[in-house]
């Protein structure tokens, strides 16, 4: 089993870092370059999700991502204290050239499994993913 | 005709004709679209073009604000009456253009001389 555990805030200068971490960690799993992108990608936009939305923009609230590895499976925990709003009620797009809700399209394209479980004081996503 | 940049992430930028070439380079993300976007609209809002072409060569990623920023810069040029074009995608970009179903609402060439050979 490998673990990777990153404790960061909702500052969107953090959003890059935190994503080649998280990428770096994949590559060592022996994902081929293209999963990592797409699973870095996939961190990234769920991340900016909770700092648009569960945290309404606060740049200095805490942010966690714990990825565990075992054997053929991928699972990227992101948990938040915000609002608790659940994004996977939004619907999907329709408008493409309406401004927003791109992110959610990318996590639900790119990952085999995605949950949200709303916390008491905030909410956990669930990102999974199967090496090919 | 050679254009004075404000950003890091347009390192150059020039007219040729009734086009616009912007040369884009990095990582774009929520953290540093926001720049990107006031750049380009500030550009096209200063010298009107009927072509925009985004030279992408050296963006080695893009996130979903990143791929809003290119949207707001295409319904611009519409508003314009005018096109956008993209340039040298590379595989990450043009993975997220795929998966959000933008490539087909963009002009994709192979190189900015196709751009500039086309048609407004």
């Amino acid at each position: 089993m490998r673990l990777l555990s990153l404790e960061t805030i909702s500052d969107p200068a953090r959003l890059a870092p935190v994503r080649h971490a998280v990428e770096a960690f994949c590559a060592s799993c022996g994902f081929d370059e293209k999963a990592v992108g797409e699973i870095g990608l996939s961190v990234n936009e769920a991340m900016a999700n909770v700092i648009r939305h569960a945290y309404s923009g606060q740049t200095d609230r805490p942010m966690r991502v714990d990825a565990e590895f075992q054997g053929d499976l991928l699972e990227i925990k992101i948990r938040d204290w915000g609002n608790g709003k659940d994004p996977s009620r939004v619907p999907p797009k329709q408008d493409l050239l309406i401004p927003g809700g791109l992110g959610l399209h990318c996590l639900r394209s790119l990952m085999d499994d995605i949950i949200f479980e709303p916390q008491p004081d905030g909410m956990l996503l669930t990102l999974k993913r199967k090496k090919r | 005709m050679d254009l004075k940049t404000a950003t890091d992430l347009v390192p150059a930028a020039r007219t040729e004709g009734d086009a616009l070439i912007l040369t884009v380079h990095g990582e774009i993300d929520m953290h540093n679209s926001p720049v990107l976007r006031t750049e380009i609209l500030d550009l096209v809002g200063k010298h009107l073009p009927r072509k925009l072409v985004l030279n992408l060569t050296d963006v080695g990623y893009m996130d979903s604000s990143a791929c809003a920023v290119l949207v707001q810069a295409l319904r611009r040029m519409r508003e314009l009456g005018g096109k956008i074009y993209l340039t040298g995608l590379q595989p990450r970009v043009k993975g997220i253009l795929e998966i959000q179903r933008l490539v087909s609402i963009f002009n994709v060439v192979k190189d900015e001389a196709e751009a500039l050979n086309s048609v407004a």
